[in-house]
């Protein structure tokens, strides 16, 4: 079930009249939240539900058991069974089979060529989320940064729809305190909701869709077909694309969620107005970013603690790591060896610069920026390492002339990139106007907006990228 | 990446946080406005509904849906609600159709 549907839509339209209308008790209020989302899920396949729930039990059990003990062993020992269990989750649906595939070459090149259990698994929507969510509450209880929560809220916290399938990735710390009492809708919430709803549809509809059919898939689909500028354009839109599609996704997440009376922490803030690859993590995908530094760079590999060759290392293992949460794929790994190594390099240029050397001025570090970003993402996309390497030989030189790209397309791209010089709390204003609205104002406005993405949009609905991870 | 900015857990701002609070209660406020929303949806794009319906799985339930929507979708056509709809479609499809010089027309 997507966002951008009408299917979606009469589900909301039907779980928001349900949860408001029905009840005022706080816990048969999450229970019909609960009940929804796995239905929301189950619209995907039924048989995952009970993997969510499996997964909610466990680290219920896990932090249950964390926080009623006193034997720091003991607690260790729950926590280190926790993180295996759900990484052992993640790593049989998501990497099973891409292991074992390298196994497989690997004893082919030596001589022992044998034919391994190679078997399709269906990897469930969201696992990378839900399992993350699953792992951090456990460090958290361990660490005693959240008391241990009940049943029924973990499962919330795990299952929640807006955010299941692709983010953000929304802590206990976040939700659970929430979940305590019974939520109350505010007009600024609301307002604010029903902007970031109807931005992330335009964003996802018409921006990211039209790109992405008419322009990006086939051009990185026949690298060799297309001239220099259609590849360099194409680089470009997909930069435009994925943020359009993925901060789309979280938009509408946030604010349904508000519909609701939940509030999610911000996912994006403007990421390609980053001056360096540090500031860009602090705003692309923070949810995610986040959570490697807090439990991953920190917490496991220990941080800032060494010297600096150290903070390198640690910077290179969690953006390997990183890349390698989005899928089994070496290109992931090498979007994610890119992204580490400019960061361990920026590291490395603050602690060693030498005195007096010129510092950038800020167009220019962004400019820098961006171009590393996204000439990331052309790893990213591309289905192959050789396709990779193929589309970067084109860039240089293309024995095809012309240009594919539409007056339309490049409207759009320059138009995603310029929604990144918008002063930064400009929604934040309008919904402080749009909560004064008088209701039916507001209706109309809202159905007039739906109405007009709607005439914009490319027939059909293409997954959300992030669907996949 | 790296820890010197680390933000305290739990405590990330939502977006949906405006300065100064949210001002008055918005229960009412947010069911009126979507309820009107979702009129003004069904009278200006009953040809999503419609579509939606043509989509769905064949079921004798659905083919009754389905009339439903076709009916609904005439009569909108009729009043002219569906009027703004089309025009605004119209004008996206020729700005997709429209190329730079030299470039060959959608289609070719």
């Amino acid at each position: 079930m997507l966002f951008p549907t009408l299917t979606f839509g009469l589900f909301f339209l039907l779980t928001f009249c349900l949860v408001w209308g029905v009840s005022r008790s706080n816990e048969w209020r999450k229970i019909l939240l609960l009940l929804a989302s796995w239905v929301f899920y189950g619209a995907w396949d039924w048989r995952f539900v009970a993997l969510l729930i499996a997964s909610a039990v466990l680290n219920w059990g896990g932090a249950r058991l964390i926080a009623g003990s006193d034997d720091p062993r003991w607690r260790k020992r729950v926590l280190v069974a926790g993180v295996i269990a759900n990484l052992g989750i993640l790593g049989f649906f998501k990497y099973y089979g891409f292991f074992l595939e390298q196994l497989g070459d690997l004893l082919a090149v030596i001589g022992f060529a044998r034919d391994l259990p190679l078997v399709q698994i269906v990897l469930p929507v969201g696992v990378s989320f839900f399992t993350f969510q699953g792992m951090s509450y456990l460090v958290d209880v361990y660490k005693e940064r959240v008391p241990a929560a009940s049943l029924l809220d973990i499962t919330f916290l795990m299952s929640f729809f807006p955010h299941l399938v692709a983010g953000p990735i929304v802590r206990a710390a976040d939700l659970v305190p929430q979940l305590r009492t019974t939520p109350k809708l505010d007009r600024g919430m609301v307002a604010m909701a029903l902007l970031l709803i109807v931005w992330g549809l335009f964003k996802k509809a018409v921006v990211a869709s039209e790109l992405a059919t008419q322009f990006v898939d086939p051009v990185f689909a026949d690298i060799a077909g297309h001239s220099r500028i259609d590849l360099l354009l194409a680089a470009y839109g997909y930069a435009v694309q994925i943020y359009c599609d993925f901060s789309a996704y979280s938009d509408m997440a946030i604010g349904i969620a508000a519909l609701f009376g939940y509030r999610f922490p911000r996912n994006f803030d403007q990421p390609y107005r980053a001056a360096s690859l540090q500031e860009f993590w602090r705003r692309w995908h923070i949810s995610l970013s986040s959570w490697l530094r807090d439990y991953l760079y920190i917490d496991a590999l220990g941080g800032n603690r060494g010297g600096v060759w150290y903070i390198c290392r640690n910077l290179m293992i969690t953006m390997l790591l990183g890349g390698l949460w989005h899928g089994a794929k070496w290109t992931f790994l090498i979007w994610g060896g890119l992204h580490g190594g400019v960061l361990a390099i920026e590291r490395l240029w603050r602690e060693y610069r030498p005195r007096g050397a010129p510092v950038l001025p800020g167009w220019a570090g962004i400019f820098i920026t961006f171009h590393i970003v996204t000439l990331g993402w052309i790893f990213f996309r591309s289905a192959t390492f050789a396709d990779a390497i193929a589309y970067l030989r084109g860039m240089t030189g293309s024995g095809v002339a012309g240009m594919t790209a539409t007056p339309l397309q490049l409207a759009l791209i320059l138009f995603g990139l310029a929604i990144h010089a918008a002063p930064p709390r400009l929604m934040q204003g309008i919904a402080l106007r749009v909560r004064t609205w008088p209701a039916p104002v507001l209706g109309v406005a809202t159905g007039a907006t739906i109405l007009l993405i709607d005439a914009m949009r490319f027939e059909g609905v293409a997954p959300f990228i992030y669907y996949q991870f | 990446m790296t820890d010197t900015g680390r933000s305290t857990r739990g405590e990330t701002p939502s977006p949906v946080d405006l300065p100064g609070g949210g001002a008055r209660a918005g229960l009412g406020w947010a069911a009126g406005s979507i309820l009107i929303a979702s009129l003004f949806l069904l009278l200006t794009n009953a040809q999503a509904l419609d579509g939606w319906a043509a989509e769905q799985e064949p079921s004798e339930t659905m083919i009754r849906v389905s009339d439903a929507t076709a009916g609904w979708l005439d009569a909108t056509e009729r009043m002219g609600a569906a009027g703004p709809r089309a025009w605004m479609h119209g004008v996206w499809k020729r700005m997709q159709a429209a190329r730079f010089a030299g470039q060959a027309a959608a289609g070719e």
